[in-house]
C-alpha cells in the first residue's frame, strides 16, 4: 500500500526483485517501487526493518465480542523500531517501467538480520530519497572514488552515474577488513602492487580501473585505502585542481581522506554515517560538527539527513 | 458515514480541546515534527487534529553532542538537549510558515528561569495564527529541564506567571512522569491558570555498550519513549482523570508510545479528551491520519455519535 508520494519524496512498499550475496557478510538486496523519485548517489533511504504492517494503525476489522482476541498487546517487541537508513547503492528503471533499487546491508542487529532474511517478491517499505548527495564535476575532470567497508555503496550508484554520463577519467579505490567482507562481485584478481585495473564489477554493466586494499592482505595491496589513494595520485601524475575525490567509509578513513586531500589540494565529498531516528530532521538525532563562520564558535551541529550524508571536506569540523 | 471510505475530517471526529476547535482529536507530540515544513510533503496538515511544535527557549541552543539517540526494546532513548534556534530567529525563520499551516498549532515552549519562560510566552501570545503555546516543565535531558516540572510550588508559580501573559491562547502544561505523584503536579498546573494538560513526556532512562562500558548517549541518560512507555502512560493518565482533571473540568492530551487507533482508544477510555503521535512519526509521518481514519470506523462499529461518548468510559471493578 503506497503511504505518500510526492515529487521529491517517496514512501511506499518495494517487492524484492533479486538477493545476492557479493561476500560472505553482505547482502545485495535490489527491489522494486512502482515509480521512485529522482535521486542522486549519496541519497539514503529509510527501510522499515521488519515486516509489513501497514494496517496494523487501522485495524480495519474491530473484532465483536464473540470473536475470539489475541492476548497480545503489543506487536512490535520484537521487531527493529526505527526505520534504518541505507545509502542507495544502485538505481536503474526497469523495462516495465519501475524502478529498482539497491542497497546493501550486513547482518548486524535486529533490523539488518531481519533485511537478510528476505526472499524474492518479500515486501519491504521503503521512504526516500533523502538528504544530499555527490554532486558531479565536470565530465572531464577526473575522478577519484575512496570506499571502506560499510562505506562502499553509495560509490557504487556513483560509478553508476558517472559511468551513465560517460566519465572516463575514473578510478574506484575500495577497501575491507579481508577479502571475504568486500561487497563487490570481483571479475579478475586485483592487482597487488596498487595498478588500477578493471578487476570489479561494481553494478550491471559498470566497471572501472579499481584498486583494492584488505587490512590483512588477502586480497589486493596489504593496507588502508588511504595508502592506495597516497600511491596512486603520487604515481597518476593527476592536476590537482581537475581531480575529485569522493569518500564513504568509517569516520577515521573520512579523517585521513580529507586531510590527504587537503594537503594535495584536490577536491573531495564525503558522505558520512550517523545514527538517525527519522531521516527527515525532525529528531535532530543525526548531528555533525560543521563550519559555519556566522556562528560566534565558528560552527554549529548540522543534520546529517538533510544537510547531508555528502559535504564538501572543508565544511565538517573535524576537531 | 460508510465505514469503506475514512475521513479524517467526519464530523463525529471534531473536538473541542479548551474551546479550541479541532478536526481531529489526533495531534502530533513535540519535538517529533519539527516546526512544519519538514513533514508538509508527506504529512496532509488539514487533516491533522493539531500540531505541537519542537520546544523553543528564549536563546538559541545548540542541543548536546551525539550520540543522542539510541533504539532500546520497544522504543527509543533521545537526549537532544532542546537544540533550537532561540525566540528571535523562531520569530522570523518558523512562524511565517507556521501560521500558513491548516491546522491547530501550538508552540512547545521551554525555559531556565520564570522569567524566559514569560518572555517568550508573552512574545508568542502577541502572534497571530497560533492556537496556544505548550509549557515543557518537563525535559529530562537539560540540567535544569525538571526542575519547574517536579515541584508543585514552582509549577504553580510558573504557570500563573505566563497565564498571566497568556491573553489570547491557550495555555497547555505538559507534564513529566518522573515524579512521585503526578496528581500533584496536575493539581498545581491546573491551580495556575492551565486550560488543558498534555501527558507525559519521557521517563529517564539509560543504555549502556558493553564492549567499551560507557553509556550509549553522550549526556548519560536520556528520556524514553515508544510503545515501552504506553502502558506507563496509560496508567498516569487515568490517574490525573480520576483524581483532578475530571473535577477540574480540564481536558487531558495524552500521549506516549500511541501506534495505532487501538492505542488511541485506549487513552480516550481513561480520560484522554485527544491524543498526541510523537516517536511514531519518525517511522510513519502519515500516522495520526491514519489513526483519525481509523478511529472514524470504530466509533461507526460502535455506533457512536463522537469520540467524547469514549472519554473516560473505562470499565473498572465495582
Amino acid at each position: 500500500m503506497t503511504l505518500v508520494k510526492t515529487q521529491k519524496l517517496c514512501a511506499a512498499e518495494a517487492r524484492v526483485t533479486r538477493v545476492e550475496h557479493p561476500c560472505r557478510a553482505h547482502v545485495r538486496l535490489h527491489f522494486a517501487l512502482p515509480s521512485f523519485p529522482k535521486s542522486d548517489p549519496g541519497q539514503f533511504v529509510q527501510i522499515s526493518a521488519h515486516p509489513n504492517r501497514d494496517d496494523a494503525p487501522r485495524e480495519l476489522c474491530w473484532p465483536t465480542d464473540e470473536m475470539p482476541r489475541p492476548m497480545m498487546a503489543d506487536w512490535s517487541a520484537e521487531d527493529a523500531f526505527l526505520r534504518r537508513p541505507f545509502s542507495l547503492a544502485d538505481r536503474r528503471e526497469l523495462a516495465d517501467g519501475r524502478s529498482e533499487l539497491t542497497v546493501i546491508s550486513r547482518a548486524i542487529g535486529r533490523g539488518t538480520r531481519w533485511l537478510d532474511s528476505l526472499q524474492i517478491g518479500d515486501a519491504l517499505n521503503i521512504s526516500g530519497p533523502l538528504g544530499r548527495g555527490f554532486r558531479l564535476p565536470a565530465q572531464s575532470d577526473t575522478c577519484i572514488l575512496v570506499g571502506g567497508g560499510v562505506g562502499i555503496p553509495p560509490l557504487i550508484y556513483l560509478a553508476r552515474q558517472l559511468c551513465e554520463a560517460r566519465f572516463s577519467d575514473v578510478v574506484v579505490i575500495l577497501g575491507a577488513m579481508s577479502r571475504d567482507l568486500l561487497p563487490v562481485v570481483l571479475t579478475a584478481e586485483p592487482a597487488c602492487n596498487g595498478a588500477a585495473r578493471e578487476c570489479v564489477l561494481l553494478a550491471d554493466g559498470v566497471s572501472y580501473p579499481s584498486i583494492v586494499a584488505t587490512n590483512d592482505g588477502t586480497l589486493g595491496i596489504r593496507g588502508l585505502v588511504t595508502d592506495a589513494l597516497r600511491e596512486h595520485v603520487s604515481h597518476a601524475g593527476i592536476l590537482a585542481d581537475h581531480t575529485h575525490v569522493f569518500a564513504c567509509g568509517p569516520e577515521r578513513m573520512l579523517h585521513a581522506v580529507a586531510e590527504q586531500t587537503r594537503a594535495l589540494g584536490l577536491h573531495c565529498q564525503l558522505c558520512i554515517e550517523r545514527m538517525m531516528g527519522c531521516g527527515m530532521g525532525t529528531c535532530l538525532s543525526c548531528v555533525t560538527a560543521v563550519n559555519d563562520a556566522s556562528r560566534p564558535a565558528g560552527w554549529r551541529w548540522g543534520l546529517a539527513c538533510g544537510e547531508g550524508p555528502v559535504f564538501d571536506r572543508d565544511r565538517l569540523k573535524w576537531d | 458515514m460508510n465505514c469503506a471510505t475514512p475521513n479524517a475530517t467526519d464530523p463525529r471526529l471534531a473536538t473541542d480541546l479548551c474551546g479550541v476547535r479541532l478536526r481531529t482529536p489526533i495531534l502530533t507530540a513535540s519535538g517529533t515534527c519539527g516546526y512544519g515544513p519538514e513533514y508538509a510533503d508527506v504529512l496532509d496538515y488539514r487533516r491533522l487534529g493539531g500540531f505541537t511544535t519542537k520546544s523553543v527557549t528564549l536563546r538559541e541552543r545548540p542541543g548536546n553532542n551525539p550520540e543522542r539517540i539510541v533504539e532500546v526494546r520497544a522504543g527509543m532513548l533521545n537526549a537532544i538537549g532542546l537544540a533550537n534556534v532561540g525566540m528571535d530567529r523562531f520569530m522570523v525563520e518558523k512562524l511565517p510558515f507556521i501560521r500558513t499551516m491548516p491546522t491547530a498549532v501550538f508552540v512547545n515552549v521551554a525555559g531556565h528561569s520564570m522569567d524566559d519562560y514569560v518572555r517568550v510566552a508573552e512574545t508568542l501570545d502577541g502572534a497571530d495564527g497560533l492556537a496556544g503555546i505548550e509549557l515543557n516543565v518537563s525535559c529530562p535531558n537539560v540540567s535544569d529541564g525538571l526542575m519547574f516540572g517536579t515541584d508543585a510550588r514552582l509549577l504553580r508559580e510558573l504557570v500563573a506567571a505566563v497565564r498571566g501573559v497568556t491573553r489570547r491562547g491557550k495555555l497547555i502544561v505538559k507534564l513529566t512522569p518522573n515524579v512521585t505523584d503526578i496528581c500533584d503536579l496536575a493539581r498545581a498546573a491546573i491551580d495556575g491558570g492551565a486550560d488543558a494538560l498534555s501527558m507525559i513526556n519521557t521517563y529517564v532512562g539509560m543504555a549502556i555498550d558493553t564492549q567499551n562500558w560507557k553509556p550509549m548517549l553522550a549526556n548519560v541518560t536520556g528520556g524514553l519513549s515508544g510503545p515501552a512507555i504506553r502502558p506507563l502512560a496509560l496508567y498516569l493518565i487515568h490517574r490525573v482523570y480520576r483524581g483532578v482533571a475530571r473535577e477540574a473540568k480540564i481536558p487531558i492530551i495524552g500521549m506516549g508510545g500511541i501506534q495505532s487507533t487501538r492505542d488511541a482508544i485506549e487513552f480516550f477510555l481513561v480520560g484522554a479528551s485527544a491524543v498526541a503521535v510523537g516517536t511514531a512519526l519518525f517511522i510513519d509521518p502519515t500516522l495520526p491520519v491514519k489513526i483519525a481514519d481509523g478511529l472514524c470506523e470504530y466509533l461507526e462499529s460502535k455506533n457512536l455519535q463522537s469520540v467524547s461518548e469514549l472519554i473516560g468510559q473505562v470499565k473498572l471493578p465495582a
